[in-house]
This record gives structure tokens, C-alpha cells and sequence, in this order.
């Protein structure tokens, strides 16, 4: 199984930094969850691992070797990526988007079709395989999206915010997905603006080996464990807020109070 | 959608053939010499140069994930311009054996200028955006050329230049169709051999590369492959509007985006297109033939609005 490391990782542009020296390892089977504030670079440090952005400085290694070097199929059975947003003009339908996110593989037109309805079906997005993705609604199109990165079948995953443009309850049904992929041994990485969304990746037991990763200003702040008492102070403190921890039947609740006065 | 794949096929072959028959009634030897050694090398002209023109601006307008791309976005048209207009103000019928040296040039200067672009377009960092870019500078560049060629032209040289640049499909014989087969051919089956990778193109350039395409790899196939059987038609036939532009969207109505349609039927369907409305050129002024980019032009424009505004419904 893949382990991928960001070591001291820099990444510039131009008088801008967008990372300062970040350390970070995702071992085999673990989830992470990063958090931080808008432009904490979050988004950035999912590109620097898929070699969508170039390192100032420092490194990021995947299964031993840095990103950079891998080829492009390899690197594709080794990593997927859920992106923020889908932007496209071309009127393809959803099967067919499915079924092109199987390129890594060789194999049949038939097998890749297969393969990318069993994964909308997985995703609860068998609706959408016959309708074209510029007739979809964003959050729809999220789901397609969703079941492009299944049917890759890659060991680590890459997360942007997977419950954006999503309703309360389809938010629950994709960290319940997030939860069963975590479980078939998968390694995650997920941004995420809302920790109490976490509880539902399911499972208490396993739950103590996810961690939660505060991010800001492109620097490291915190890395702590789900269910660590410092959390919600962590929280506070990493977005400038007061917050408040509420103990539910089930879960605690982490809710913002106000803005912290400084 | 497989029944109208078909339908379709069958409607192309029927008016590939019908055109070979369009015009004045022919009879006796002299007909049969027109049928034979002028219509039919004249059709499959147009059947090679239709074709490669509405492939390869279907796999065009899927790299670059904009629907207005063709080959003339990067710059393959402006550069086989100035090739052109170089070879008129020097001596308009010269050959270089025994080829135009108008052709010569206007493929050489084809070539040259999508070279530029695709160097540009196979560096690691560029995004398709900027390869865009880089054919739009490379285009404006080669027409500020091409006025200069003009400046210092003749009045003779102008009004070939003119000519050259409406399109048309020349009497060029079965050994014109000779030259041109092998390139056009070479070009389409390796772009049709792309099919899978620019359809993880759909949804996006960086999503593709995450799942697993080498994206200036394959940028740099597609572009130097489309611009190589594109500079050997614009060569032959001089720059022919639209027919790169508006084919994949009309094969998008009818079957669909999905690649491995789309992508041949726009094949199809562009050779049908060309050799249709040269066909029509033919009839509509009596006596005399129009060339067939003012056809495809005129018909292209208005038909290209309408398809647009209803795919937009």
C-alpha cells in the first residue's frame, strides 16, 4: 500500500506563498481531514500531490518515489482525486464520464462501461448515467464526479470538500461513502469545513485513527486526533471564532458562537 | 443511437454518390471523361479534405475544451496563408517538382506555424488555455506577415492571392488525390486513436491528468497529428470556413458527445458536408462554378447560430 509524505513542502508563486514548510504523512488505511480558513492552501497541497502544481521547495512522495517522477497511469492506480468543482461545456453523459475515468486501465469499452455503472450505483448516481453532465445541477454533478473516483479504484484518495453544493442529507450519505471507502483499507485525504460531519464516517472504534489537520496562512497549526479533547479550542482558534462544544446523545458538536474579539 | 449512427452512415454514402452526378447532363465519351477523370478525383478531394478538417476539429474542440476551436485557433490556416502569398509574389505558377509552389509553401508555412504553437503546448505548465493564447498570437503574428506580402505585392499577385484564399477544391487529378490520401489518412487513423484519452478530456484537463492521462503528451499528438492533415488540405484547397467548426457540433445534436461517436461520425459527415456543397457550387450559378469555401461559408454562419442557440435551450 501507498504512504504519501509531504516533506518540508514549499510552494510559491511569484511574492506569494502558498505553503510554508509542510510536513505531513498519510500512512496506508488512515484518514485525515484538513481544515482551515479560505486560501490556507489547502486546495494547493491536494495539487502538489497529484503533480498539478511543482514544489518551490521540498518534496512530495508517494509509495516511495516523489510524484513528479512517476508515470501518469502508475501515479493514477496509486492516487484519485475528487476536485472542488466540475466546470464543462461538452454535453457527455454521465456513463461516459464514468467510464473515461477507467483509463488507466487496459481493457474493453464494454468492461470500463460496466465497471462505471457499478460505480454510480455505489454512489446512488445511477440516475444521472444516461443524462448528459451540463444538464446537471452542481451538486449532481458532484455525484458523477464522485463515481469517476470510484471506478479509478485508486489506493489513496483525494478530497476537495466532497459535501460542497450538497443538502444536509446527501452531506451524510457522502461521509457514510467517505466512511466505507476508509474501511476497504483505502487511505484519505479530505478537505472539510465542518468536523462534526466526521462522526459519520461510522465505525467509533476506528475513528480514533482518523486525524484532523488545521491549516492556515499555507502554514502547519495543529494535527490531532478525532476525538481529542483540544479539538474544539483548536478549531476556535485555527478560524478566529468562539466556539462552543456541545455534547449530543450521540456525538459532540462543535458550533460557532461568534467571531473571537481580538 | 446506434440505428442513427447507421441512418447516417447510409444517408452520407447515398449523397457522396449522388454528388458524383450533380451538374450538367453528361453523355457519350467526353461525358464519360468528366465523370471519370475530373468529377470523381474532384469528390474524393472533398471527401479527404471534409473529413480531416471535421475530425480534427472535433478532437480540437475536445482538447481544448472550448467549442469554438478549430484548426485555424492555432494558427495552421494563417501560417499555410503566408506560405501562399510568399509563393504568388514570387511567380504564382512555378512547381517544385512538379508540385505547385504554391501548395509547397502554403504547407510549409502551415506546418511552421503549428509547430510554434505545439512546442509551446507540450511544455509541462502550460494549460490548454494558454495554448489558445499562443495560437492566437501565432495567428495575429502571421497575418501582420501576410499584409506585408500583400503590400509588396502585385496587382497580378493580389488577385490570385484572393482567389487562393475563398477555398475551393482544385482539378488536381487522381494524383493530387494520391498526395493527399496517405497524409489525411495517417492523420485521422492516429487522432481516431485517441478517442480514449480526450474523452477524460470532458470533465475537465486536471481531472484528467489525475486519472492517469500525460497531458502534454497528449497535446502535442493531437495537435501536431490534426495540424499535419490540415496543413495538407488548406495546401491543396486554400483555407475552407466552417466545415471544422460547425460538423462536431451537428454531429453532437444528432448522436450525442460520446467520443467514440462523435469522433468518427464527424469524419463522416464532413466529407458528405464538403462534397455536398461543392456539389451544390456547382449548380447554382449556371454556367459557372463557385468556389465551395463561399458555400460552406454561407451556409456555415447562419447554421452555426442556430445549432448553438438551440443547444443552448
Amino acid at each position: 500500500m501507498a504512504k504519501l509524505e509531504f516533506v518540508d513542502l514549499s510552494v510559491k508563486l511569484g511574492e506569494r506563498t502558498l505553503l510554508d514548510g509542510i510536513t505531513l504523512s498519510l500512512a496506508p488505511g488512515e484518514f485525515v481531514a484538513l481544515i482551515g480558513p479560505n486560501g490556507a492552501g489547502k486546495t494547493t497541497l491536494l495539487k502538489t500531490a497529484l503533480a498539478l502544481r511543482t514544489p518551490t521547495s521540498g518534496s512530495v512522495r508517494l509509495a516511495g518515489a516523489s510524484v513528479a517522477e512517476l508515470s501518469a497511469r502508475k501515479r493514477a492506480g496509486l492516487i484519485a482525486w475528487l476536485p472542488q468543482h466540475i466546470r464543462t461545456e461538452e454535453p457527455v453523459t454521465g456513463l461516459e464520464s464514468v467510464a473515461a475515468a477507467r483509463y488507466r486501465f487496459s481493457e474493453s469499452h464494454a468492461h470500463s462501461r460496466r465497471a462505471a455503472e457499478r460505480a454510480l450505483g455505489r454512489v446512488g448516481a445511477s440516475a444521472y448515467a444516461e443524462r448528459r453532465v451540463t444538464e446537471l445541477s452542481g451538486g449532481e454533478r458532484q455525484r458523477v464526479a464522485f463515481a469517476c473516483l470510484v471506478a479509478q479504484e485508486a489506493e489513496t484518495l483525494l478530497f476537495d470538500e466532497p459535501a460542497n453544493h450538497l443538502d444536509p442529507a446527501q452531506q451524510l450519505d457522502v461521509y457514510r461513502l467517505l466512511g466505507e471507502l476508509w474501511r476497504e483499507g483505502r487511505s484519505i485525504l479530505c478537505i472539510n469545513h465542518d468536523v462534526n460531519l466526521l462522526h459519520h464516517l461510522g465505525d467509533g472504534g476506528r475513528a480514533t485513527r482518523g486525524r484532523v489537520v488545521g491549516l492556515r496562512g499555507g502554514r502547519f497549526v495543529f494535527d490531532v486526533p478525532f476525538d481529542s479533547p483540544a479539538l474544539p479550542a483548536q478549531v476556535g482558534a485555527l478560524f478566529g471564532m468562539d466556539v462552543e462544544s456541545l455534547q449530543g446523545s450521540e456525538q459532540r458538536f462543535i458550533v460557532p458562537r461568534s467571531r473571537s474579539t481580538r | 443511437m446506434k440505428l442513427r449512427a447507421a441512418l447516417l452512415v447510409i444517408a452520407c454514402a447515398l449523397l457522396l454518390l449522388a454528388a458524383v452526378f450533380v451538374g450538367p447532363r453528361l453523355a457519350g465519351a467526353q461525358g464519360q471523361f468528366i465523370v471519370w477523370q475530373l468529377r470523381v478525383p474532384r469528390v474524393l478531394v472533398g471527401v479527404l479534405v471534409g473529413a480531416t478538417l471535421a475530425l480534427v476539429g472535433a478532437v480540437f474542440q475536445a482538447l481544448f475544451q472550448n467549442p469554438l476551436a478549430t484548426s485555424d485557433t492555432v494558427g495552421t490556416t494563417a501560417g499555410a496563408t503566408v506560405g501562399a502569398l510568399f509563393a504568388l509574389a514570387l511567380d504564382g505558377s512555378r512547381t517544385v517538382q512538379g508540385l505547385p509552389l504554391v501548395t509547397v509553401c502554403a504547407f510549409g508555412g502551415a506546418l511552421g506555424a503549428s509547430l510554434l504553437v505545439a512546442s509551446f503546448a507540450s511544455s509541462r505548465t502550460a494549460h490548454s488555455s494558454d495554448v489558445l493564447l499562443a495560437g492566437i498570437a501565432v495567428t495575429l503574428a502571421t497575418s501582420a506577415l501576410a499584409s506585408g506580402i500583400q503590400y509588396v505585392s502585385d496587382s497580378r499577385a493580389l488577385f490570385a492571392a484572393t482567389q487562393w484564399s475563398l477555398g475551393q477544391l482544385p482539378q488536381v487529378g487522381y494524383r493530387g488525390v494520391l498526395l493527399l490520401a496517405p497524409i489525411c489518412a495517417l492523420s485521422c487513423t492516429l487522432l481516431l486513436l485517441l478517442t480514449r484519452p480526450l474523452q477524460a478530456f470532458a470533465l475537465g484537463e486536471d481531472l484528467a491528468h489525475s486519472q492517469g492521462v500525460n497531458v502534454p503528451r497528449l497535446r502535442l499528438f493531437a495537435l501536431g497529428l490534426g495540424s499535419l492533415g490540415v496543413a495538407a488540405c488548406v495546401a491543396w484547397c486554400g483555407p475552407i470556413a466552417f466545415v471544422g467548426l460547425i460538423v462536431p457540433h451537428l454531429v453532437r445534436r444528432l448522436l450525442g458527445s460520446s467520443y467514440r461517436v462523435l469522433l468518427p461520425m464527424s469524419l463522416c459527415v464532413g466529407a458528405t458536408l464538403l462534397v455536398s456543397c461543392d456539389a451544390f457550387a456547382r449548380l447554382i450559378v449556371p454556367g459557372r462554378e463557385l468556389p465551395v469555401g463561399i458555400v460552406t461559408a454561407a451556409l456555415g454562419a447562419p447554421a452555426l447560430v442556430l445549432l448553438v442557440a438551440r443547444g443552448r435551450r
